[in-house]
């Protein structure tokens, strides 16, 4: 391993950005979201930094039971976020659309099928411990020694190019 | 046609300042802005659609997803139309537990509401003071109903669980703290320069265009209205609730009238567990059946009135519902009306999140 990846590695740890999205939820989610941000469990001294910018986001937290008119838009904002990247989910809705998943409503869950997703937090809403462990959880396995991992998966990709 | 705007301004749906999404437009020239005008419907979910042929099990739990910062006052409404419908009387004991939860809930929701303007406005230390606070309160509501957020508390006839001895001790311990703290904040408030000149004369409405707009709760209070939907209330009426009114009509007095409503609440729940001791041992949850009828019930929700019109049939099943939440009528003031000639174009996230819009509860 390099030099500089071992400090990228290193780095990319302690600075997580984040963006958060609400794509039909109850805001219950959202306001477990604001609490991380509180004093008491300070999402800060973990290096996890509320931007709500797409575009310096590393990380996305979306909540809700995806809504008819987030169709284009969530694609759209998942493109925006540069690499390297994930996605979380926060609640019972995106994952099954929780209690609003009756025939009538105006909802397609579960999100996992319209963008790539890392985690799912289960919870009608979970603890905001719940999410800060989750994100330091799922940080090191998505951002460690990602440019490694990536040549990695385009020389299998020739490879398997060349035998064909 | 001659262009008098400059700029046609979009703000949102996805916005640092807002909780959830909606898009503002505004037409400005220069950074004055000439009109507004509120975008909705991100999250529409329809869920009036789904309560419709439901038992009242299932569209209790329902309706309390409705909103998750003022849950508490969407299952009380809902809960007390029910009853209305069927004539279950509430025990008295259970009646004043009401009062404390739908309280507590109040607290954290105008807690919350202040965190996010003062985040807005970019006084940061304030709003962290809120939200920690936030979270003193949300204990205290863990601690009675088992759940931070969706706690299905109340039922009909009575409340799920009782407030044993202790939990009665940790709450006012509670309140003591959350009252001596949101007086330091409330003079932070006062005293900051900071704020006066972001709060003050901006974002006005007078109480001829909060008539004219409908506009409810905290921001038709602070132009002068004297309202307020806990007045036609029974058990609020036995307490001698009186309603605060303040009359600048700008985003300083929204904010200081949630402050000031903060400790009426305190003090509506300590009389009501002052009068708790006395009825020790009453039971908490009455009998009865939900039946067949129809009532439209309203009840004061942290930002305004809250209506919800039930029809059932002879099972209990839901066969008509239709819900009218208050924030649609103060985003419409907003727009129409407190926008209209803001100086800047960072008054108009500040001004939007004073007059406190829950855009789920809009759409539901």
């Amino acid at each position: 391993m390099s030099i500089i990846q071992s400090i990228k590695n290193r780095v990319r740890q302690r600075s997580i950005h984040v963006c958060y999205v609400n794509v039909g939820s109850c805001n219950g989610c959202d306001i477990e979201i604001l609490a991380c941000l509180a004093p008491r469990y300070d999402i800060e001294q973990y290096g996890i930094y509320v931007h709500n910018n797409p575009r310096e986001a590393d990380i996305l937290l979306i909540t809700g039971a995806y809504t008819e008119q987030w169709e284009d838009k969530l694609r759209h904002l998942w493109d925006l976020i540069p690499e390297p990247k994930a996605a979380i989910t926060i609640g019972n809705c995106p994952i099954s659309g929780c209690a609003y998943n009756r025939r009538g409503a105006r909802i397609d869950p579960p999100v996992s099928k319209h963008i790539p997703v890392a985690a799912n937090i289960p919870g009608c809403p979970p603890r905001p411990t719940e999410i800060i462990n989750t994100i330091l959880e799922l940080a090191p396995v998505v951002f460690k020694d990602y440019e490694i991992k990536k040549e990695a998966a385009e020389k299998e990709r020739k490879a398997k190019e060349a035998k064909r | 046609m001659k262009k008098v705007v400059d700029v046609s301004l979009p703000i949102g749906p996805v916005h640092p300042c807002f909780k959830e999404p909606a898009r503002i437009k505004c037409e400005t020239v220069g950074e004055k802005v000439l009109s507004a005008e509120v975008e909705l419907g991100y999250v529409k979910k329809g869920i009036e659609k789904i309560m419709v042929g439901r038992p009242w099990q299932e569209v209790m739990f329902l309706a309390e997803r409705i909103c998750g910062i003022c849950s508490v006052i969407h299952n009380m409404v809902f809960i007390e139309t029910v009853e209305r419908i069927s004539d279950i009387e509430v025990p008295i004991r259970a009646q004043y537990l009401r009062v404390i939860v739908n309280e507590l809930d109040r607290m954290q929701s105008h807690l919350l509401a202040n965190y996010s303007y003062c985040y807005t406005i970019e006084h940061e230390t304030l709003a962290m003071y809120l939200i920690n606070l936030r979270e003193t309160v949300i204990d205290q509501l863990e601690l009675i109903t088992g759940a931070r957020i969706t706690c299905a508390y109340i039922i009909p006839g009575g409340v799920r669980f009782d407030l044993r001895d202790e939990d009665a001790a940790t709450l006012s311990a509670a309140l003591d703290k959350c009252e001596k703290d949101i007086r330091r904040y409330v003079k932070i408030f006062e005293e900051g320069p900071l704020i006066a000149l972001r709060s003050k004369e901006v974002g006005i409405i007078t109480k001829e265009e909060v008539i004219a707009s409908q506009a409810a709760g905290p921001t038709a209070r602070a132009s002068g209205i004297e309202f307020d939907n806990r007045l036609n209330h029974p058990t609020y009426q036995k307490l001698d609730f009186k309603p605060i009114v303040l009359h600048s009509c700008d985003n300083y007095a929204r904010i200081m009238l949630r402050f000031l409503e903060l400790f009426q609440s305190i003090e509506l729940i300590r009389e009501c567990l002052k009068r708790l001791e006395g009825l020790k041992g009453e039971p908490i949850r009455g009998g009865g059946e939900v039946g067949e009828g129809e009532f439209t019930w309203t009840g004061e929700a942290p930002r305004g009135g809250l209506t919800y019109h039930v029809k059932t049939n002879r099972y209990g099943h839901v066969a008509e519902i239709s819900v009218q939440t208050p924030s649609i009528m103060n985003m419409d003031a907003c727009a129409h009306y407190m926008l209209k000639g803001a100086d800047s174009a960072a008054d108009i996230t500040a001004v939007f999140i004073s007059s406190d819009p829950c855009i789920s509860c809009n759409e539901r």
